[in-house]
């Protein structure tokens, strides 16, 4: 598998604080991969992203991005690689209109117009949003406004999206949406997806995931090992998922297998149990 | 307050709202400047029906100027009576004191109103149909030149839009901040002006933190999205100035001369 960011032994202190938020962090993430860091509030969940897209300055440690470390001089190079949903939609929309908002990106690398029309219509077909293309933002459901941001960060072709908390504000049923969006995405545009929750049950799509804590790696695996560490998990700030904490329950009167089932593969054998009476 | 500052533009489709934004903008300001050269019965009935006349073309229904009258109707109230009877005169119809009622005054007052509704109209035809960011565009057109002597307009643009857009979320931030003042027991409507006032301290200070904290926030995001110093950036809006605005010009032209001819008449 191909690397696209290389970070290596990467430390951070905010200013105004004893404790460092990132502690020699190293780690690799691949080409199309959809990488979940989970932690708890604090965790450097969120230092870790501004590092990578270089909105902060690392004290010590390399970020490499594509091949190229990241420094002064290709800092918007390296940026126009990256694109960043943040937590709350309201916050980081900058148009007046959807249209606008998803041109932003576009208009700050001095595209063409002719060309940035197409750009746009493209990007919002992309996130199926192209009907609300005149709407004022604030007319738009959460879950649609994120659709828009995604749409902004799509239009300027990154190579790697970064979900910061992007679907922690939505109700299920926007969070469902968003999260199916960024996988097909993924598949069909050769992304590199991160997300960053504090919610585990975010990270069934992912193929790895990276436990945070105190801005240390402390578990780097497939999510089915990870959901098996079970009550360990509330260690680090963690909800056990939900499947998972039905099945402990159950364990004391029932006979069920070892290790972790998704909810689905616990409803078939709770079927099962049904049928066996 | 949504209502006050936002609330204004009403989406629609007829020949004021294709016109560009900048033209519109520009003449309306022309528009009020002349309303002032109107000085006999005949120019401001001339003038009456020429904003008629756009209210027309507009095809927004006639309530909505009605309404723009309303916020300024007790200026408008107090700038009449006074002109009617405080307009001296040497044949005074009914006098009582300091107060004298005179056909010049009468005369003199109903000027002031129509006046005053001659702008009302026409600057409510302005924000109807034209978008805030449309008018921010315009003047950003056309401020353009202060580009020369280093004057940042594209930067001031963008702040103007940015505020723009930021407004209803204050509004909405307000609203929530006051819910919580309200559950812990605060009454907003109550008490002195001073206390009513006093009240108001505990939404500015959180008001005022939660917005630093949205700028910080955006400023974030503009940054990831490659925002730098406003420099070497394109355009996606543009404004496009046709032939119906070239006519509107002559038209407007046209409308002056009619003017000073029936004032000189």
């Amino acid at each position: 598998m191909e690397k696209i960011i290389s970070i290596k032994n990467l430390n951070y202190t905010y200013p105004d604080s004893k404790k460092p938020a990132i502690n020699n962090l190293t780690v690799d993430i691949y080409k199309n991969e959809w990488l979940s860091i989970v932690g708890k509030n604090g965790s450097g969940k969120s230092t870790l992203t501004k590092l990578i897209d270089g909105l902060i300055d690392a004290d010590s440690g390399t970020v490499e991005i594509d091949g190229q470390e990241i420094n002064e001089e290709n800092i918007w190079e390296v940026r126009t690689k990256i694109g960043i949903v943040f937590q709350n939609p309201d916050h980081q929309f900058v148009g007046a209109t959807v249209e606008d908002d998803v041109a932003f990106g576009l208009e700050n690398q001095g595209m063409p117009r002719e060309q940035m029309v197409k750009e746009v219509d493209h990007a919002l077909e992309l996130v199926g949003m192209h009907d609300f293309k005149k709407r004022d933002p604030q007319t738009l459901s959460g879950g649609q406004k994120q659709r828009v941001a995604i749409a902004g960060v799509l239009a300027t072709k990154p190579r790697i999206i970064i979900m910061d908390e992007s679907t922690s504000m939505l109700d299920p049923e926007g969070r469902r949406t968003v999260l199916n969006l960024i996988q097909n995405l993924r598949q069909q545009q050769d992304l590199t997806i991160i997300s960053i929750t504090h919610d585990i049950s975010e990270t069934e799509l992912s193929q790895r995931i990276v436990v945070l804590n105190d801005g240390q790696i402390v578990r780097d695996d497939i999510p089915k090992n990870i959901y098996n560490i079970g009550t360990n998990l509330s260690k680090f700030g963690l909800e056990e998922p939900f499947s998972d904490e039905l099945m402990s329950t159950l364990r004391d009167s029932l006979e069920l297998p070892e290790g972790y089932l998704n909810e689905e593969e616990l409803m078939k054998q709770l079927w099962k149990l049904r049928s066996n009476m | 307050m949504n209502k006050l500052i936002m609330g204004r533009y009403l989406p629609g489709d007829s020949l004021i709202y294709q016109l560009d934004p900048r033209g519109k903008f520009l003449l309306t300001f022309y528009f009020v400047g002349i309303v002032f050269l109107a000085n006999n019965v005949a120019s401001y009935v001339f003038l009456m029906a020429f904003v008629l006349f756009a209210v027309y073309l507009s095809k927004i229904n006639f309530g909505f100027f009605i309404k723009g009258l309303r916020p300024i109707f007790w200026l408008i109230l107090f700038t009449v009576l006074l002109q009617l009877f405080f307009t001296p005169s040497t044949h005074p119809i009914w006098h009582w004191g300091f107060l004298t009622l005179s056909k010049e005054g009468m005369v003199i007052a109903s000027y002031i109103f129509v006046r005053f509704v001659l702008i009302i109209f026409i600057s409510t035809l302005l924000t109807l149909t034209t978008t805030p960011i449309e008018i921010s565009d315009s003047i950003e057109s056309i401020l353009k030149p202060l580009k020369k002597v280093n004057f940042p307009v594209t930067q001031v643009a963008l702040m103007l839009s940015i505020a723009l857009r930021f407004v209803p979320l204050l509004v909405d931030e307000t609203t929530k901040i006051m819910d919580a003042q309200r559950a812990r027991g605060v009454d907003f409507g109550e008490g002195g002006l001073i206390k009513r006032i006093k009240s108001f301290v505990p939404i500015l200070i959180p008001l005022f933190v939660s917005s630093f904290s949205i700028a910080y926030d955006l400023a974030i995001a503009m940054e990831s999205r490659g925002y730098k110093d406003g420099e070497g950036r394109s355009k996606y809006r543009v404004l496009k100035w046709s032939r119906r605005d070239n006519i509107t010009v002559l038209v407007m032209l046209a409308v002056t001369i009619i003017l000073l001819f029936i004032r000189s008449y």
